[in-house]
């Protein structure tokens, strides 16, 4: 048992890698089988669904004034329905509007231990996703970037996990400095920390951070989220700021890697 | 083996615990100890195995490290289950809540000594305790699954002195 666990933690990072995507791939049998349940079990909910009698018996209609909606209730719905069609089409504008390629995705999982953030999605290398793409929200926020990639599934790292840090900006100032993960875990997953800002930079709460581009691993411009507070280091040679992640990370369950940048 | 495969199963793509806790509980420790105190040590060297490889599969753990911690759990208790009075729920309690709290501190143990730096903090305490106190609870729920699909499904012992049924016995004699 012993020996075992040693070489499995000495092995060559590249054999590790591909031994533990044949092992993560006895899983994908139950991701099917949980996916088709799913998806039956929906398509079950809208059976029940029914139409509305085209011929209603006069007991029926006896009730009718009962079942009509109030005029609140049209309203309210009325404001619902011209939210989401004002979501759809930001949406679908800012589809438009980008200049990358993107493939949209759904999230089938996520990393067993509370002290990584990754999750995986349902494509692989059979749809050319490829290491380090990276990954939005389906309304334009950064999520992170890919960090494994298997035949039909991938890991996405994202952004507050210790491994994955890039280079970012404030929108405002122009002032750059490196998107890290917060000192200390923290159940709040949209808290990260944005470091090695200058000094003479003023950094105010509700300030947009983006992406810089530099690096190249993201491109540029891509919404990070808004700056909460800000201290001088303990060291007084840099600024840092707590950033709240426009992206709501314990709720993905679409998201769109791009494929082109 | 199914079991701890459902287990690690939900744990990674059932979102709810996360939602409504805001932590995945992690319940392999107590799946251990449940093995520790009904399997034999073969049978619990393989448990130990076979999760902690499933588990590590799913995360960015090295493969192989979350093994030694589940193992030392359920050879632990399997060492020990003729002193301990297992049949107890206050023993099964307190023997799933030492092992929800050892297994993961291990674990972050493990991963610092391999030069992993994972996320931790007091609200990791914070979880660790809780994932305690959940292990603890799933003990006794496991044990007595084990015990109910044992009589499901394992042939009951041979016992020379009770007839299969007792409707189908000829009793023979003058009465």
């Amino acid at each position: 048992m012993l020996l075992t666990v040693f070489l499995l933690l000495v092995m060559p990072e590249s054999v590790r890698a591909r031994l533990k995507s044949a092992i993560g791939g006895l899983f994908l049998p139950a991701i099917g089988i949980s996916t088709t349940s799913h998806a039956a079990l929906q398509s079950l909910g809208q059976l029940g669904v029914s139409e509305p009698d085209p011929f209603p018996t006069n007991q029926a209609l006896g009730q009718e004034t009962k079942l009509r909606p109030t005029v609140h209730e049209l309203q309210l719905d009325n404001a619902r329905l011209a939210e989401e069609n004002k979501r759809l089409r930001e949406a679908l504008e800012w589809e438009q509007r980008i200049p990358w390629e993107t493939k949209l995705v759904r999230v089938v999982g996520r990393d067993s231990f509370n002290w990584w953030r990754r999750i995986k999605i349902n494509l692989g290398t059979n749809k050319e996703v490829r290491l380090n793409q990276p990954v939005i929200s389906v309304r334009g926020e950064l999520v992170g970037r890919i960090s494994e990639v298997g035949p039909l599934t991938s890991w996405v790292l994202l952004v507050g996990d210790p491994n994955c840090r890039f280079s970012a900006l404030l929108k405002e100032s122009r002032s750059q400095g490196g998107i890290v993960s917060p000192r200390q875990y923290s159940a709040d997953p949209r808290v990260v920390e944005l470091t090695y800002l200058p000094n003479d930079v003023e950094v105010r709460p509700g300030q947009a951070v983006v992406t810089s581009g530099l690096g190249g691993g993201f491109p540029k411009e891509i919404p990070v989220g808004l700056v909460v507070d800000s201290w001088i280091s303990k060291d007084g040679l840099y600024t840092e700021a707590r950033v709240k992640l426009h992206a709501n990370l314990n709720q993905l369950e679409t998201v769109r890697v791009l494929t082109k940048f | 083996m199914i079991g701890a495969y459902l287990i690690v199963f939900l744990q990674s793509h059932w979102q709810g615990p996360r939602l409504w806790l805001g932590f995945q509980p992690d319940l392999t420790p107590a799946l251990l100890v449940c093995a520790g105190l009904t399997l034999g040590a073969g049978q619990v060297s393989t448990a130990a195995m076979l999760t902690g490889l499933w588990l590590d599969s799913l995360s960015a753990n090295p493969l192989g490290l979350s093994v030694l911690p589940l193992f030392i759990a359920g050879w632990a208790v399997f060492s020990f289950r003729e002193l301990i009075l297992r049949e107890e729920l206050v023993a099964q309690f307190y023997l799933g809540t030492a092992a929800g709290a050892a297994v993961p501190l291990l674990q972050v143990w493990l991963l610092q000594l391999v030069g992993s730096n994972p996320l931790l903090g007091w609200q990791m305490g914070v979880w660790c305790l809780v994932n305690a106190l959940l292990c603890g609870v799933a003990v006794p729920v496991f044990y007595r699954l084990a015990k109910l699909l044992d009589r499901w499904f394992s042939h009951p012992p041979h016992d020379p002195n009770r007839w299969p049924n007792e409707n189908r016995q000829i009793v023979r004699g003058k009465n």
